[in-house]
């Protein structure tokens, strides 16, 4: 048994046929023993109805969630013993104290006393929240309960954790710590189920990610090989002097660039042939009288990869045409092509 | 399946309604809500259809002690549920290992211990400073034990609404607990209502309840107090039924 979840033909439809809403659409994947997952999506793409699927929150319309082996539809008790859930709002107690918070969750998974003592003083520990362990969570700031919320989710030591958003609205600090949180966690041996619409952060913490859209799986691979997949969607980064001028006719004096964008005081031109571009991009810099600070090409990033798929243009959000909806689907093609 | 192994469950799923109960006696007890609509009110409810109208002490406090468990009571979940869901803190305990019998059951218990503690009080005032005699202090006990577990689960059915706004609960518990109140021969006693209203008096869980505190304090009711018991047990397991429905529903609606 080499697979931590398994789901086939996961579907759940909100409403009545004719007038609701198909937020999951017959989706199957995997997620391997000790691995961490990555679950991508814009927003309202099923990624938490997902999650809340595969964590007994919410009830399947159609398909089948194997959890450690056990069908979710028929034996979730032991699912529930073997997993941890951190929600994207941290839903801790602010009532209580941090140590009360730990005591009652060890309680619902009837820890022993000196176990859950025990196990509490080392996470309140580790979290940097021991000090603070008999204040209020009411007086603690975001980046606090969001630690706790993940004790909480950790006490009871689950084999599979799943985290919905961890980090966004953190200071950065914060969200590196929960990060090398999640990879300690993982090496420890937690297979960990996260999330996101953080692209970098799944870039940086996952050995796998699945991009959802429009309630279906578009694409499931190791970021690295989402990014070969896409090496079509590479880029020229460009900066000039003097900085902060317009650009005249830019777009038309470098056919090659498919898009333009301005980021900070650099230019983003990307292409499909990065080649062809270059010997341009100077021509212009030449013909306008601008100095090349510095030039680079660079390859797809995730989120490059994940806006190809997601229909969404580089560098810009508009609302989703015709157009874009035909390009996604050529992205879900492509990927469909190189999977097999 | 054998003792061996659903005995240590039963054991698991007690003890997990007691944490339950025991963290929402911790969080809630002080909220505003809960103070308002389940502390204050059964007193306001009292004193303004009690006061300046000749009653004995004994029928008065007797009167009280119905309205402690039936208002403290019956607010609990319709307060604690949806606030809980709003929070996102329902979340974390529907994902416990735990059966949803043993969280419904949890949370009961919160609104029978703040009706017990409220009732108490009032029966405290009740023998201090007014000098009451209870009759049968063993039904009263039994009374108090049972009419607070069945309003508590009656409170919990309005809880399971699929909604995340406290708000919207509250306006349908409230107009049945009043619609409740006002045809339970609490405020015009059964013996002198007319047999058309008596009848649908005896709908109401809470006619029993007032009836065998009747019994307890003065120790004059109009129905056989094992009537009332049998009763106040029976609705009290019986308005656990449609909760449990309606989380299922929940759980096909997402909340």
């Amino acid at each position: 048994m080499s697979c931590a979840i398994e789901v086939n033909d996961l579907t759940k439809f909100y409403g009545r046929p004719e007038t609701g809403v198909l937020a999951v659409d017959h989706i199957s994947f995997e997620v391997r023993r000790g691995e961490i997952f990555g679950f991508l999506g814009p927003n309202g793409a099923g990624k938490s109805t997902t999650q809340r699927m595969l964590t007994t929150l919410l009830e399947p319309t159609e398909g089948h969630i194997v959890i450690n082996g056990h069908n979710l539809a028929h034996d979730a008790y032991p699912v529930k013993r073997q997993m941890g859930l951190v929600p994207e709002e941290s839903n801790v107690y602010a009532e209580l104290t941090a140590w009360d918070n730990l005591m009652f969750t060890a309680k619902l998974y009837r820890m022993p006393r000196s176990e859950r003592t025990d196990r509490a003083q080392a996470l309140l520990e580790t979290f940097g929240l021991w000090e603070k362990r008999k204040v209020k969570v009411a007086n603690f700031s975001k980046g606090m309960r969001r630690r706790l919320s993940i004790a909480m989710a950790i006490i009871h030591k689950p084999s599979l954790l799943f985290l919905d958003e961890p980090t966004p609205g953190l200071d950065a600090q914060s969200a590196r710590t929960i990060q090398n949180l999640v990879r300690q966690l993982n090496a420890e041996g937690t297979t960990i189920f996260l999330t996101t619409h953080q692209i970098e952060e799944a870039n940086q913490l996952c050995d796998r990610v699945a991009i959802i859209n429009h309630g279906q799986i578009a694409a499931i691979d190791t970021p690295e090989q989402l990014k070969r997949t896409f090496r079509r969607v590479q880029s020229v980064e460009v900066s000039m002097e003097p900085h902060g001028q317009p650009l005249p006719d830019i777009q038309a004096e470098l056919p090659e660039a498919t898009s333009i964008v301005r980021q900070g005081d650099k230019w983003r031109l990307y292409t499909k042939d990065p080649a062809l571009l270059l010997p341009q991009v100077m021509e212009y810099a030449h013909s306008h009288k601008l100095r090349v600070v510095s030039l680079s090409t660079l390859g797809p990033s995730l989120e490059d990869v994940f806006l190809e798929i997601t229909g969404r243009q580089i560098g810009t959000v508009h609302h989703q045409t015709p157009a874009t909806v035909s390009q996604q689907q050529n992205a879900k093609q492509t990927v469909a092509a190189d999977e097999t | 399946m054998k003792p061996d192994r659903w005995l240590p469950r039963l054991q698991d799923e007690l003890a997990q309604a007691w944490a339950v109960a025991v963290k929402d006696v911790k969080v809630y007890y002080l909220q505003p809500g809960m103070i308002m609509f389940g502390f204050m009110m059964p007193f306001f409810m009292f004193f303004s259809f009690s006061v300046r109208r000749e009653m004995a002490a004994e029928l008065g406090v007797a009167r009280l002690l119905a309205l402690t468990t039936f208002f403290t009571a019956a607010a609990a979940g319709p307060f604690i549920i949806p606030l809980e869901r709003r929070l996102g803190t329902y979340d974390r305990l529907l994902a416990a290992p735990m059966s949803l019998l043993t969280l419904l059951l949890g949370k009961a218990a919160v609104g029978a211990f703040f009706a017990i503690v409220v009732s108490a009080i009032a029966l405290v005032i009740g023998v201090a400073v007014l000098g009451v005699a209870i009759a049968r202090p063993w039904l009263l006990a039994v009374g108090i034990l049972l009419g607070s577990f069945s309003f508590s689960t009656l409170g919990l059915i309005f809880g399971s609404i699929p909604t995340r706004n406290p708000g919207d609960v509250q306006m349908p518990s409230t107009l049945l607990r009043w619609g409740l109140l006002f045809i339970s021969g609490v405020f015009i006693p059964l013996p002198e209502m007319i047999p058309a209203a008596r009848i649908v008096a005896y709908l109401s869980p809470l006619t029993y309840a007032q009836d065998l505190m009747n019994h307890a304090v003065p120790g004059v009711g109009l129905l056989n107090p094992w009537l009332d018991i049998g009763v106040l047990l029976l609705t009290g397991i019986l308005f656990l039924l449609p909760s449990l429905k309606m989380h299922r529903r929940s759980r096909k609606l997402g909340y």
